[in-house]
């Protein structure tokens, strides 16, 4: 028998943490499945899921991690996964939609967005934001699947484009895939 | 996974850069209408319509609206009329246009095109009748068009019929003069017209297709034009090359086309039609930004028609090709870039200026789709010297393998440099001059054919 854990993983950048939180892993006899990574403002964050044999515990992973030899703190979170990884694969949904936010930065902006998401049961898939020259962008991918009226959701956009100074624009993911993805065949990308 | 900056380009494209879809539109056989008499034929074409368009228009909104990018004309082409009322008189043409035009209304399209006979080697009786009907037909219909092919690279130029397309545009433009001779801008003559042509005037729906199919027009000139000023702007002007300025069409042609390919493909799939082709053409509106005339501007001569004007047509024409016909799995229509004079606010600006003249417009349509379109000139323009322009521009398209028309409107009690205007997308311009009026009587009065050129031999 095997199981997955989620393990998150953040430290303050430096060349050689991808070989050592993978040297852990490894050691104790893991297989990595699903990656991700990024430095943000100089902080390293990784999440990734990999299979254990059963004998491994979280304790056993965080242990791995607190031996790793480094001026650098690792801070870690270790679970142990609940749903079947499987589905957890699965394609984007349906209904996958992109929402781009863009204003004069100032606080608040990613919570007026997650509050209009959130209050239409709107799922947020992922999120990008980056700031230039005071110019704040949020990216969000979005599924929705679950709304009942597109013309409704656009005006509603654009009442809280208006009302927030905010440049909104809401566009399907297909739209993305068809102008970037060039060896994917348009006929395979319409749903 | 995309990259944020990938997909910030495309929203500034579709909504910095004004990206829609130009035209969906439906190609509809007609061949199975049929019936013993006119009126019940007139009858089946009306009921065929109107049960395959029934959801045409709003399914093309509802994709628009989910996908975020606008499909600005709907669209039906139909069968050639010529072909669906083989043995009509004129009277029995006129009634089909009517039912035609009612058909369209009850689609909700603006336009129909279909009104057609293909005469480049012979005309039948029945082509006859249909041509003499085209003035009163168009006159008495607000939707409808018609087109007429008299010429193609393989049978050569019907020289008869091209004398007929004179006194034909003539008296479109007489019965209408109410309306500045507007009837002529729905009629348009062709040299290797295609069957797959989504843009009107002149688009049908060609024997050769399938009983139903969509077609699409992708987005104008604009987008090109705005993309170009970015790239002259972040990169410099010092440190670009005409060949740096094809790359950047042809990048964003590639991705204006998969755009309008995906909502066509949506359209279709959604209408449970087959999809035909894109359409390329970058097919501008008056609308200030939606200009081909800007982008010849934006890449050197102060004014179109200046020298220069052809060259950058070309290298236009071409790079547009390239990266559209990689983007699309099905390219056809006319796929070139249109420079209809009355509907290009800067084409219509340069014929103010006497910088363009239909002698250099002629020209540009050597390397460039589709021909003299919606190019207004003076209502005493006789029929024959007409006839000899639009033989120039056959002449062109036979020897050149490539599809040229003609749309020009004489317009009744005006002269050169009054102005025209027929609002909406048929746009404005001031009368051009038609040098040499008169003078090509004894041509056009030969009649016969033009042989096809002798590259046509390839069997």
């Amino acid at each position: 028998m095997s199981k997955q854990f989620v393990i998150s993983v953040m430290s303050k950048d430096r060349p050689g943490i991808i070989a050592d939180i993978t040297g852990v892993i490894l050691g104790l006899g893991g297989d990595l499945a699903d990656l991700n990574q990024s430095v943000l403002g100089g902080y390293f964050t990784m999440i990734l899921i990999a299979e254990f044999n059963d004998n491994v515990t979280p304790e056993d992973v965080f242990a791995g991690f607190s031996h790793i030899d480094s001026d650098t703190r690792i801070d870690a979170n270790i679970m142990k996964m609940d749903i079947d990884l499987e589905i957890e694969k699965g394609k984007l949904p349906k209904e996958t939609f992109v929402v781009t936010a863009q204003a004069t930065n100032r606080k608040g902006l990613v919570k007026i967005m997650g509050d209009f998401f959130y209050s239409r049961n709107i799922n947020v898939l992922d999120l990008v934001t980056t700031i230039e020259k005071k110019c704040y962008t949020m990216i969000f991918q979005v599924d929705l699947t679950g709304i009942d009226s597109m013309e409704t959701l656009r005006n509603e956009i654009e009442e809280l484009s208006l009302r927030e100074n905010l440049d909104l624009v809401l566009q399907h993911y297909d739209i993305f895939k068809a102008t970037h993805e060039v060896g994917t065949p348009v006929a395979e990308i319409t749903t | 996974m995309l990259r944020s900056d990938q997909i910030m380009s495309t929203v500034e494209m579709v909504h910095k850069e004004n990206l829609d879809v130009r035209t969906v539109t439906m190609g509809i056989n007609l061949l199975d209408c049929r019936q013993g008499t006119a009126e019940e034929t007139c009858s089946r074409v009306e009921e065929k319509i109107a049960k395959t368009a029934e959801n045409f228009v709003g399914t093309c909104n509802a994709v628009a609206l989910r996908y975020g990018i606008p499909v600005v004309n709907k669209r039906i082409s139909v069968t050639p009329a010529a072909l669906v009322g083989a043995g009509f008189d004129k009277e029995e043409f006129v009634m089909l246009a009517k039912s035609l035009d009612r058909a369209a209304e009850k689609a909700g399209v603006d336009i129909l095109g279909g009104f057609t006979a293909h005469v480049e080697k012979g005309m039948t009786v029945t082509d006859r009748a249909l041509i003499d009907s085209i003035p009163e037909a168009l006159a008495v219909t607000e939707r409808l068009c018609a087109s007429i092919n008299v010429g193609s690279s393989q049978k050569g130029i019907n020289m008869d019929a091209v004398a007929m397309m004179g006194k034909t545009v003539k008296a479109l433009a007489e019965q209408t003069a109410d309306r500045g001779g507007f009837g002529a801008a729905k009629f348009v003559v062709f040299c290797n017209q295609p069957g797959d042509n989504p843009f009107m005037a002149g688009a049908i729906h060609g024997v050769e297709e399938a009983d139903v199919v969509l077609n699409v027009g992708v987005s104008g000139p604009g987008v090109i034009a705005r993309s170009l000023e970015k790239t002259i702007k972040n990169r410099g002007r010092e440190n670009l090359g005409l060949d740096d300025i094809a790359e950047v069409i042809k990048q964003i042609t590639f991705r204006v086309t998969r755009c309008g390919e995906l909502i066509g493909r949506q359209v279709a799939r959604d209408l449970n039609v087959e999809f035909g082709v894109v359409d390329l053409s970058l097919a501008p509106t008056p609308k200030v930004g939606d200009s081909v005339g800007e982008i010849l501007q934006i890449l050197g001569v102060d004014d179109v028609g200046a020298p220069g004007s052809t060259a950058i047509v070309a290298l236009l024409n071409d790079a547009v090709k390239k990266g559209g016909i990689f983007a699309s799995k099905t390219v056809g229509g006319l796929s070139g870039a249109f420079i209809p004079v009355m509907e290009d606010a800067v084409l219509a600006d340069a014929v103010g200026k006497g910088a363009l003249t239909i002698e250099k417009l002629e020209a540009m349509t050597c390397v460039c789709s589709v021909g003299l379109d919606m190019v207004p000139i003076p209502g005493e323009v006789d029929a024959d010297t007409i006839s000899a322009i639009i033989a120039d521009e056959m002449a062109l398209g036979m020897i050149n393998n490539k599809t040229t028309a003609v749309r020009l409107i004489p317009v009744p009690g005006k002269t050169v440099g009054e102005m025209v205007s027929f609002g909406g997308l048929f746009g404005e311009s001031p009368i051009m001059e038609v040098r040499n009026i008169n003078k090509s009587k004894r041509f056009v009065a030969w009649g016969g054919r033009i042989p096809a050129p002798i590259h046509s031999f390839k069997n």
